[in-house]
């Protein structure tokens, strides 16, 4: 068995390159599974199913947003701002039903497999992970972390041409990092701010780490704030953050009241996922050539030369031998020589575990050399390692 | 206190030039056995061991086992500065964060110093066990680049077979297939020109041509190349320093897909 990759809700990610072409969706969706094919990674996708209740509020944002977005761009257009009408036109990007059906269908007749989430993808491919049917989950939502995904990749679906490199996080390895444990991982991310409800203002990553490490949960933390109560809170954040927080007024600190993290921390740990073996499909097949042929040549208008070529190239890659790792063949060793000169960084430099059976994927993780974990829409916003200035190849750096 | 005085300079430069491309960044290990590295490609695919043993040197003193973290483009760098017949020390004082090269002309009239920074690498050491081979194959060095070398324009993946016919070098690609095979040949003037084949059972690996050639950088160091092959194991491509130690190159091979992969 190979690698295989869950990629969660790629969908959405895709489908905002070529904004506006109908078939983008299918382009983009097309060559970048085959990229991974060569790569010799076997990827499984899992398509987003219902959203829970609790991310009905966050949806309704996003829904706003590109609303918004949409009256943006007509500005836009009519003032003829390029780079503007690129940036909103992106933004009113809606996956529609129609595109991931599109999507299942593209990938099942190229052999690869779909797995229809019951509710948040991310924590269908944490459990897939878990339960060791693959090797990651390969994802641009930190949220597959906080569900517990073993291993996480970001960057994997990047385009090649922006040549950035694949991240790989344990989850195991962060929790030992930041000396907490799953428990508290999932309260700082929920503190920090996740999908299912509403982060409090002033309190980013930095602070709800501070938080978490000083009370050990939402609970204790809610007591104390109670404790000192209302006018106090300002003062209470401000010996905890040595930083003066503005914003918090006290319509925000009422919002505490009847903050649904007890919900969201249920969600996180028990999400809905399918584990049921027999209902999963899991299976790499070969390509159904006359189905992609009719499917994207006839009903899409894709140039019939290069899905061909492309049918070539996917058979190729399923009849490529993998390159094995010296992990499978030789086992790590203490180091037996002190380095000459060791400052006081924490960097973890090591090496994912060999699968059993020798194969490993084999995108190349290439070096950063600030490895630094950047927030994106809705996850934590740490800065962590970037005190580190030493080279890191795969694995995961913080330095807190 | 480290400090270790190499007359044969140029050694160390050659012995840079066959690891610069394969690694970026290793811990270099002194003990008092001698001064080694091992470290492995950023894909962890090929693995490089290097050892120049303390009597190689004119003088070795290494008061306690150390690991010095180097960038090797920029230590190539430096040795590049380095006259061919300089006698080449290298120096490191305890707690320091730089090392520094000592480049010394034959006839003394001139004196470099390169200080370089050091960097802190957290790299894991794998743990090679001695293995029995199932063939070895020793041959000259320039051959075997040459073979790779050619190769490599048609094909991307080299298959190494060894029976009792010889070592057979083979590669398909787009425009066609290539096989090359080299017969045992102990009847030559020179030992170095010989090719020695000790094969206990017959053996056929595929490996990616791109790390062959890689590992052919090191051709410079020694006339002749030994590869040991082994079906369950990497392969050893190995370059020995005259009186002084080896560069090893391991390979992981490529592995065939099963066929029948429905369960993970």
């Amino acid at each position: 068995m190979g690698i295989k990759i869950v990629v969660g809700r790629s969908g959405t990610e895709m489908l905002t390159n070529e904004a506006g072409e109908v078939t983008s969706h299918l382009q983009g969706m097309f060559s970048r599974t085959i990229r991974l094919l060569e790569a010799g990674i076997k990827p499984l996708y899992v398509f987003d199913g219902k959203p829970p209740e609790l991310k009905k509020e966050e949806l309704a944002k996003r829904y706003s947003k590109r609303v918004d977005a949409t009256e943006d761009l007509v500005q836009a257009v009519e003032a003829g701002n390029k780079e503007d009408i690129e940036k909103f036109s992106k933004r009113t990007v809606k996956v529609t039903k129609q595109h991931n059906e599109d999507c299942k269908r593209l990938l099942k007749l190229m052999g690869v497999p779909v797995v229809e989430a019951p509710s948040e993808a991310e924590a269908q491919c944490a459990a897939l992970c878990k339960s060791g049917k693959v090797y990651g989950v390969a994802s641009e939502d930190m949220d597959s972390l906080t569900f517990g995904a073993p291993r996480f990749l970001r960057h994997l679906m990047d385009p090649s041409s922006r040549k950035v490199p694949v991240m790989e996080f344990e989850v195991a390895k962060i929790l030992e990092e930041l000396n907490l444990n799953m428990d508290q991982f999932i309260d700082l991310c929920i503190l920090s701010g996740c999908d299912y409800c509403d982060s409090i203002r002033g309190i980013g990553g930095q602070t709800a780490l501070k938080l978490i490490r000083q009370h050990g949960s939402i609970e204790k933390i809610l007591e104390n704030i109670n404790r000192e109560r209302s006018l106090d809170f300002l003062n209470f954040l401000y010996t905890v953050t040595l930083v003066p927080v503005m914003e918090v007024n006290s319509r925000r600190i009422t919002f505490l009241d009847n903050w649904p993290y007890e919900q969201a921390r249920q969600l996180f740990k028990e999400p809905e996922v399918c584990v049921d073996d027999n209902q999963l499909e899991i299976k790499w097949t070969a390509p159904d050539e006359e189905g992609l042929i009719s499917f994207l040549v006839n009903e899409n208008g894709f140039n019939i030369d290069r899905v061909t070529k492309a049918i070539e190239k996917i058979k190729a890659a399923k009849n490529k031998s993998t390159q094995g790792r010296l992990e499978s063949f030789f086992k790590p060793v203490a180091i037996p020589t002190v380095p000459i000169k060791r400052k006081g960084s924490k960097c973890v430099h090591r090496s994912p575990k060999p699968t059993p059976k020798h194969k490993m994927f084999s995108v190349e993780a290439s070096n950063s050399s600030r490895a630094k974990i950047i927030g994106n829409m809705n996850m934590p916003i740490l800065d962590l390692g970037s005190k580190h200035h030493t080279p890191l190849s795969r694995g995961v750096c913080f330095g807190v | 206190m480290l400090e270790l005085r190499l007359v044969q300079g140029s050694l160390l430069k050659k012995v840079l030039e066959a690891l610069k491309d394969l690694v970026n960044d290793a811990n270099f290990d002194c003990s008092a056995t001698g001064f080694s590295l091992q470290a492995m490609d950023s894909s962890h695919v090929a693995l490089v061991a290097l050892l120049l043993r303390s009597e190689g040197f004119e003088h070795y003193r290494c008061d306690r086992n150390l690991s010095m973290g180097m960038n090797l483009g920029n230590m190539s760098k430096m040795l590049k500065c380095a006259g061919n017949d300089d006698i080449i020390t290298i120096k490191a004082d305890d707690g320091s964060d730089t090392v520094t090269f000592m480049f010394e002309s034959p006839t003394q009239d001139k004196i470099a110093d390169f200080e370089m920074k050091l960097m802190d690498i957290d790299s894991e050491h794998l743990g090679i066990p001695e293995a029995e081979y199932h063939a070895i194959v020793r041959m000259p060095s320039a051959e075997f680049a040459r073979i790779c070398k050619d190769l490599s324009s048609i094909g991307d993946t080299v298959v190494i077979s060894v029976t009792k016919e010889g070592v057979k070098f083979s590669t398909r690609g787009d425009i066609g297939t290539a096989n090359i095979v080299c017969r045992q040949n102990t009847t030559v003037d020179k030992p170095e020109d010989a090719t020695v084949i000790e094969m206990n059972e017959p053996v056929s690996l595929t490996f990616a041509l791109r790390y062959m050639n890689s590992f052919t950088k090191a051709t410079p160091l020694s006339n002749t190349v030994t590869i040991s092959l082994s079906s369950e194991l990497p392969v050893v491509v190995e370059y020995k320093i005259a009186e002084m130690g080896y560069v090893r190159f391991y390979l992981a091979p490529k592995i065939e897909e099963d066929e029948d992969e429905t369960k993970p």
